[in-house]
């Protein structure tokens, strides 16, 4: 019970703190993102005339915003979680208290702030796509976030860890983070790349929600049942490897801080 | 007795010697697959102690002693090397200055997150909060970044919040000195209620006043173990004496490996007894201090000589310049002289007579020699000395 209220606490703080000083608040949440959508579609559709292939293909932004939430809330929260640990040291030296509270809080707040953006900008998109659809699909939607949260803390609890430990590992992430975007179908589908690069493709553990998102709001394609089963096995082992290696190490962490 | 609190078994702790980046990674790879030992050194060793509800103990030692290891250990901060460490009930600590707040925000929003961190929250807060800010006693600071406080501010705060907690364990960790007068005066009385009240306190302070105030029991910790541990007048006056005896030896020692001095003293007697053993008299006989000095450049030189209580407490000093005594230098420039205390007045105990030669204007110290003094008897009279005294029955006269 403690740790749930403190999770909160913690989270709320993070909230508060990543937008404390500025003007618009809580509502960079959702415009930094709408400004970086806009950014993408200006290159995208206008200099680069990137469309999705297909006879009811849906328009390229929906397309782009669709599964670049879910992703931004992902990588956002893996890179900020990693630094959970080292950011607090002072607190970890002072007060006793579980240490995975940390980690779980700010994944938390960078899901809160970006399945906030999710929704809001999809239905704003709804007013000018009408492929894309408001119903039991985006309802569905919601649900993948589950499991994306998952395995977006299991990540985040392995690589707070061994932050504490070599400190390159952040620095690492935001080279690594764009590169797993590049390799998700997220700004293009796959059905536009050679054949035989497209299997490479399912390792991506973004892969599946990419094309979950394009085909639960936008119709695009479908969800595969074997797709789900793995997706949900991958991040319940993510999430079990990464508490395994956290509570081992969790104990040391005072030592090397 | 009481239910145990905590108890330690020879507990310790051990830091990893590393900070180059490569011995980091090695320690990671060591904690997680090969699990061999990481080279480290010991701060804390083979500590095995015993808090019970209602006890309150005094952590005493010379900085990096390994006092604030283990008040972190004992709080869960830290985890054991080595060792059992067992803590019942809800343990609120206070670890040096800041105890945990976030600088950036204000004092309130520091209450609110460090009550949530010793599980309060909802009502139950909104409740205490008067109280907490009440007690703090810093104004409209509270509103304020606590970057703009002062060090006592911080103290102050963290001490509120832990008081209106009421924890089973308190710990605090030199707190106390940061405070001004009339806040270390309210967390003193603050803490004898509360043990009063049966809260057990394990406190680590310099200050054996206070330690001596808020404890029954101390221990001394020295170079990470247990050097004493028991009731907390003897444990702290084994500690003063100590520190006294190896202050004194670091002086001389610095002194004269610093080349020839100007004034020094060859040799000091009491009575007859040869070198540095004890002169050990009956209370009430007087004894003999014989001096042998010499001085560089002809000039006299001040001697002036102190009786000092084991535990460094000055019993009494005088001075050859006080007295009107010249010591005469020989054409060598040396003197001898003997210093008679007859009639010593000096209850049983440890004492230590020292003699130091001073410069002719009686300014500057330049030596130091010690010679230790028992003084045997079987009276129960209390301190250090006896004072001509008499009683006056109620109508009797002044004889």
């Amino acid at each position: 019970m403690r740790t749930v209220t403190l999770t909160v606490e913690f989270a709320v703080r993070e909230l508060r703190e990543r937008f404390a000083g500025s003007f618009a608040g809580i509502l960079w949440a959702v415009f930094q993102p709408a400004l970086q959508l806009a950014i993408f579609a200006f290159v995208f559709v206008k200099v680069f005339n990137a469309k999705i292939p297909g006879a009811n293909a849906p328009g390229y932004v929906a397309f782009l915003a669709v599964a670049l939430w879910p992703w931004t809330a992902f990588s956002d929260a893996i890179l900020q979680a990693t630094r959970a640990i080292q950011d607090n040291a002072a607190l970890i030296g002072k007060v006793a208290f579980p240490r995975a509270v940390l980690v779980v809080a700010r994944v938390c707040s960078s899901f809160a702030i970006h399945l906030l953006g999710f929704v809001v900008i999809i239905s704003i998109l709804a007013i000018f796509d009408d492929s894309v659809r408001l119903g039991s699909g985006f309802l569905f939607s919601l649900l993948l976030f589950l499991p994306l949260f998952v395995l977006a803390l299991g990540i985040s609890l392995l690589f707070a860890a061994v932050q504490v430990f070599v400190r390159d590992l952040v620095q690492l992430l935001t080279q690594l983070l764009p590169l797993l975007l590049y390799c998700a179908p997220v700004f293009y589908d796959r059905a536009i790349m050679p054949a035989e690069y497209r299997p490479w493709l399912s390792l991506n553990p973004f892969t599946f929600y990419a094309e979950a998102f394009h085909a639960s709001v936008l119709g695009h394609g479908e969800i595969a049942p074997s797709g789900i089963a793995y997706a949900l096995l991958v991040a319940a082992l993510a999430f079990l490897i990464g508490w395994r290696l956290f509570a081992r190490l969790d104990r040391h962490f005072e030592d090397f801080l | 007795m009481s239910e145990v609190l905590v108890r330690t078994e020879g507990l310790g702790k051990s830091y990893p010697k590393s900070f180059h980046h490569r011995d980091r990674i090695r320690a990671l790879w060591r904690l997680l697959v090969s699990r061999r030992e990481i080279a480290s050194t010991a701060v804390l060793s083979d500590v095995s102690i015993e808090v019970r509800r209602g006890e309150s103990l005094g952590l005493i030692g010379a900085n990096g002693a390994g006092k604030s290891t283990l008040l972190k250990l004992i709080s869960g901060v830290l985890t054991p090397t080595t060792g059992t460490l067992a803590v019942h009930g809800e343990v609120g600590a206070l670890l040096e200055l800041g105890a945990g707040f976030h600088l950036e925000h204000t004092g309130r929003e520091n209450i609110m997150m460090t009550a949530a961190l010793h599980g309060m929250t909802g009502a139950r807060l909104n409740a205490c909060m008067p109280t907490i800010i009440e007690f703090a006693d810093i104004g409209h600071y509270i509103d304020e970044p606590v970057k703009h406080y002062s060090s006592g501010m911080v103290v102050r705060l963290g001490f509120a919040i832990i008081a209106v907690l009421k924890p089973d364990l308190l710990i605090t960790d030199e707190v106390l000195a940061v405070g001004d007068e009339a806040f270390q005066k309210k967390c003193i009385r603050w803490m004898q209620d509360y043990l009063d009240d049966g809260g057990t306190l394990i406190l680590v302070s310099h200050s054996m006043y206070h330690i001596q105030k808020l404890c029954r029991h101390a221990c001394w910790l020295r170079d990470g173990r247990v050097a004493m541990s028991g009731d907390v007048f003897d444990v702290t006056q084994a500690y003063l004496a100590f520190q006294e005896l190896k202050l004194a030896a670091q002086e001389s020692g610095a002194a004269r490996a610093g080349g020839k001095l100007e004034f020094m003293v060859e040799d000091v007697q009491l009575d007859d007894v040869e070198g540095e053993l004890p002169l050990v008299i009956e209370q009430g006989k007087g004894f003999n201090v014989k001096l042998r000095l010499r001085s560089r450049d002809g000039r006299r030189p001040v001697i002036a000589v102190g009786i000092v209580r084991a535990d460094g407490t000055p019993v009494y000093g005088v001075s050859s310049e006080m007295d009107g005594y010249q010591p005469a230098l020989d054409s060598t420039g040396e003197t001898r002289c003997t210093l008679c205390f007859d009639d010593p007045q000096l209850l049983p105990g440890s004492y230590t007579v020292r003699v130091h030669p001073l410069d002719p204007e009686g300014l500057r110290v330049f030596d130091t020699v010690e010679r230790p003094l028992v003084v045997r008897g079987s009276t129960s009279e209390f301190g250090l000395v006896r004072l001509a005294h008499r009683w006056l029955p109620p109508n009797g006269e002044m004889a």
